[in-house]
């Protein structure tokens, strides 16, 4: 049963959001979905580019002026 | 106001307003207005050397005096720090980048104020400024007047600042997963 | 640990709440035109100040959109095993060289003096020692001197305040920086590598550095993708 996880990194600076990514993702099983929510700019590209290099499915949404949130598939 | 609501939907606006650059695509930016600098102005693009004068101008404003201090006795800092803040070019050039960024984000409505969220970030703020503030000073320059300018104007010396840079960088990143995080 | 020092929960997202965006384009429109007056406010203020803001406000733009970052190019590789800003940066390096060296030969060809020597600064211990600090500020900070300006823009206030010790540890260094300069930086060298190898050997010199290290960098980021 997949279940989706939220991680809050608002007002992280770098490269906390990435890191705090990373520990997550490796505690979820195949098929949970990691919802990483921040307002860093730096991550919004870090992270997804990282987490695509290791083949997970990742999704960006927009929230609000500055805020994202990302989707994150542990493949 | 309608017309800001279709100009912020519309895909070409988008596309060069609001996605990210690539990285390369920084890259040579960057270059292209670092040689425009080297050409137009006779020095390599600086940050750092312009927050020792701020420093200066803020010590002056609360009654102290850098008038007999080495660092400022040379003819060409006393004469930045008589023409004052205003007249200072590399101060205008620092703002501008701050409201560079600010005019970047803004253009891709994506502007948000970032309150300060812990006691680490603070420590970590203050004691990062002091030791990148102290190292500039004493290497002659940043990330950026140092290595970026020092590398590219064929200097030794800005090599061997990257060498030590990235040995700094890697005990910060230590310090910054054991006490940061 | 709780859900307090990790920040995860699990129960289901509320992630897909929409909230309502303001449009900020017209605010930034406003300050567009600011910024325009402010450069023509320039030219009859001083010399070359609106050149120098012009060139800041691009820089500043630039490091935004491209979320261009110093820091993450020497930190990511050791801390993520990512080296894409790494590799970027070195590209930056090879192509401001030569932007610099032929407009240095230029000026050497026609036996007039050459601008910028300044930054080719002298190599001591006060080099090694200054780097490594910065090294270890600019990764804690979260950014390094041009990052944090961007940040401030950006609306960080955890990067104004780093800004704001930035300032006071420079004046800190220039308040000591005469017992460096006494102690080492007097007496050490500084290297000009067309000093060396001649103008085209020594921007060859460089490109060829710059090559090796860009080389290490790829290498490094494939083999962080196999081991993880």
């Amino acid at each position: 049963m997949a279940k989706e996880v939220t991680l809050d990194c608002m007002g992280e600076a770098c490269p906390v959001p990435l890191i705090k990514t990373e520990k997550a993702l490796e505690k979820l099983e195949k098929g949970d979905v990691l919802v990483v929510q921040i307002d860093h700019s730096c991550a919004m590209k870090n992270v997804p580019e990282w987490a695509r290099k290791q083949g997970h499915n990742v999704e960006i949404e927009e929230v609000d002026d500055g805020e994202w949130e990302l989707f994150i598939e542990k493949v | 106001m309608k017309f800001f609501d279709k100009l912020k939907n519309n895909e070409n606006y988008k596309k060069w307003f609001k996605d990210a650059f690539p990285y390369v695509v920084g890259a040579l930016l960057l270059s292209f207005f670092q040689i425009v600098t080297f050409a137009s102005t006779g020095n390599p693009w600086g940050v750092s050397g312009v927050l020792a004068n701020w420093g200066a101008w803020l010590f002056r404003a609360v009654g102290g005096s850098v008038d007999n201090w080495y660092y400022f006795s040379t003819p060409g800092a006393q004469a930045t720090l008589q023409r004052g803040v205003l007249m200072d070019p590399g101060s205008w050039r620092n703002i501008g980048i701050i409201v560079g960024a600010l005019l970047a984000t803004l253009l891709a409505s994506g502007f948000k104020i970032k309150k300060i969220k812990s006691g680490k970030q603070v420590v970590a703020a203050v004691l990062g400024g002091l030791l990148m503030g102290y190292g500039a000073r004493i290497a002659a320059g940043c990330n950026i007047g140092a290595l970026y300018s020092g590398i590219s104007s064929l200097s030794v010396s800005g090599w061997v600042f990257g060498l030590f840079l990235l040995g700094g960088a890697i005990v910060g990143s230590k310090l910054l997963t054991k006490f940061f995080l | 640990m709780s859900a307090e020092t990790t920040g995860i929960t699990s129960r289901p997202s509320q992630a897909r709440r929409k909230k309502k965006k303001k449009n900020q384009l017209p605010v930034a429109f406003a300050l567009l035109l600011a910024v325009v007056g402010v450069a023509i406010w320039l030219t009859f203020v001083g010399d070359n100040l609106a050149l120098f803001w012009i060139t800041g406000i691009a820089f500043g733009i630039i490091l935004q959109r491209s979320r261009f970052c110093f820091t993450a190019c020497l930190r990511d590789p050791y801390l993520t095993g990512s080296t894409s800003v790494t590799k970027a940066v070195l590209i930056a390096f090879a192509v401001t060289s030569i932007g610099f060296t032929a407009i240095k030969y230029g000026f050497a060809a026609q036996g007039l003096p050459i601008p910028g020597q300044s930054y080719v600064a002298p190599i001591s211990a006060a080099t090694a020692i200054g780097a490594f600090m910065f090294g270890i500020g600019m990764v804690i900070a979260g950014g390094c001197a041009s990052g944090t300006l961007m940040r401030v823009g950006e609306g960080f206030w955890m990067q104004a305040l780093a800004l704001f010790f930035f300032v006071v540890g420079s004046l800190l260094g220039a308040h000591n920086y005469g017992w460096w300069e006494r102690n080492f930086i007097v007496s050490a060298p500084r290297i000009f590598l067309p000093d060396v190898f001649g103008w085209l050997g020594g921007l060859l010199c460089n490109l060829a550095i710059i090559a090796v290290v860009y080389w290490i960098a790829h290498k490094w980021g494939k083999r962080k993708t196999q081991e993880l």
